[in-house]
């Protein structure tokens, strides 16, 4: 009996060492969602992506203008999104276009 | 008054007979909601329910809630801001504790470890679960009703480490940020409060560092979360790395205007309107779930079927769990699982024998201990959130 406990201490010595220096790390998968096209739809994705993945658009409830304006403001007025006025009308239009009322 | 499908209500009837209809692993095909979310594999996590990808925001799909312990690799994530971490290393990892204390702390995870080991098995649910049903829509991450969890949480209590830190006379709230960061420096940081006294009276408030007796999944919050027994997962911080206390309210951005409900008895307003006022959202409701036979599946005529589900509240423990099989008319008595305390899911099971063919429709509903319940009509509130209508599925009986 006596010649394992050498070996027990040391297992114990490893295991405490081991979580002592633990690193987990991880991999997310990529981004796999597209928009659909149409006018607008690159700056779209260029304003959106600066913080978010594309789901975040094509999984909300299809609302008019005035949901998409609304949502628009609140990204740039709430979040700071940079998006130039010509763009912030393209952006509207287009994702009450594409993403409007179903 | 006898329903036309006779309910017997032994536990576990040995009658009962496995189901041989549909087990799809979400019912897409049954719930529009879910319909063109794909199934996805996160790393530490099985097939989960995709949302969103960044941040990453994923749903357990239904068949998991026939039991009390949600695994983890099965356990919802939701973050708010990105980047999140996807690389700690313990040796680097600390935990601040610092603001209005005699002695701030910088806490090791074995510094953590050092603290008295105390367990509760508690539900995380998120605000807006099942936000995806609320009519009239309301924008925000359309849920459908996976983004609620059970587990048991092990950790440090947060009393005991904020006494280790010696909070002074004069604090009012604490705050806790975790390791994610916005992505831009206008975009808030996501960092929640509660009331010192909220965690000075509860010991059940602890900095879990194992989840079902593992280390955190990463997505879930390694190497520690805040857990909030009772109150919404909004507080339950993940990938903890800052604890502050503060001698005046915190109301920023996810404080206030996030996480907000209508300061109404049942926070909720006339659907479609603004409330007058509101307070941060904090207890969970009443809610129950049948999870097994899965909806939309088959089951055959005058065969006893075995119903499964869980219950929970926020924090004062399901006393019943009813069903019924006329709309509401007669509710007949589930029978109760074991109890893992009251913050956890109650699992409950009921026999149930279809008497005639065609559609059938199975509602469930729960009371907790102080005799809340779930209503029949939906409550709204702009932000949907507290959702706990009686759900219900369909069978088809053949």
């Amino acid at each position: 009996m006596r010649r394992f406990v050498p070996a027990l201490a040391l297992m114990l010595v490893a295991t405490t060492a081991a979580v002592a220096g633990e690193t987990v790390s991880i991999t997310l998968p990529p981004e796999s969602i597209a928009l659909k096209a149409g006018p607008g739809m690159d700056q779209a994705q260029t304003a959106c992506r600066m913080c978010h993945s594309l789901d975040y658009i094509t999984t909300q409830p299809g609302g008019g203008a005035a949901q998409w304006q609304g949502v628009v403001t609140k990204m740039m007025k709430v979040y700071g999104a940079p998006i130039s006025e010509p763009d912030v009308k393209l952006i509207e239009e287009y994702l009450a276009t594409h993403y409007g009322p179903r | 008054m006898l329903s036309r499908r006779q309910f017997l209500l032994a536990a576990g009837a040995t009658a009962a007979t496995t189901l041989a209809g549909r087990s799809s692993a979400f019912a897409a095909d049954v719930d529009p909601l879910l319909a063109g979310r794909p199934l996805v594999r996160y790393p530490e996590k099985t097939d989960l329910i995709l949302l969103t990808a960044r941040p990453p925001q994923l749903e357990t799909p239904l068949s998991y809630f026939d039991r009390a312990i949600t695994p983890n690799d099965a356990f919802f994530v939701r973050y708010h801001i990105f980047p999140i971490p996807t690389s700690v290393d313990l040796d680097q990892w600390r935990l601040e504790i610092k603001g209005h204390v005699d002695k701030p702390l910088s806490l090791s995870m074995d510094d953590l470890k050092k603290f008295p080991r105390a367990s509760v098995t508690a539900v995380a649910q998120c605000s807006g679960n099942s936000r995806g049903r609320f009519a009239p829509r309301v924008l925000g991450g359309q849920w459908g009703d996976g983004a609620m969890g059970n587990a048991v949480w092990t950790g440090a209590r947060l009393q005991d480490v904020l006494k280790a830190a010696g909070a002074r006379s004069g604090a009012l709230d604490v705050t806790f940020d975790g390791l994610d960061k916005p992505a831009f420096p206008t975009v808030p940081d996501f960092v929640k409060a509660l009331d010192v006294q909220r965690i000075m009276n509860d010991p059940d408030v602890i900095v879990a560092y194992e989840m079902n007796g593992q280390r955190l999944p990463m997505l879930n919050g390694f190497p520690a979360r805040l857990v909030v027994p009772g109150w919404y997962a909004t507080y339950w911080v993940k990938n903890l790395s800052e604890i502050t206390v503060l001698t005046d309210r915190f109301e920023k951005f996810w404080m206030k205007p996030g996480y907000r409900i209508p300061d109404t008895p049942c926070g909720c307003v006339e659907p479609g309107t603004a409330p007058k006022s509101t307070v941060p959202i904090t207890r969970m409701t009443v809610r129950s779930f049948i999870a097994a036979p899965a909806n939309g599946s088959r089951v055959a005529a005058n065969q006893p079927v075995t119903l499964k589900g869980i219950a929970f509240d926020g924090g004062y423990g399901v006393r019943e769990v009813q069903i019924s099989d006329n709309l509401g008319a007669t509710w007949s008595r589930a029978t109760l699982g074991a109890d893992h305390g009251r913050y956890s899911f109650r699992e409950w099971s009921a026999t149930w024998k279809p008497t005639g063919t065609g559609t059938t429709r199975l509602m469930v509903r729960a009371f907790n201990g102080i005799g809340e319940s779930q209503g029949s009509e939906p409550l709204w509130n702009p932000a949907g959130y507290l959702r706990n209508v009686i759900e219900q599925i369909t069978l088809v009986v053949a």
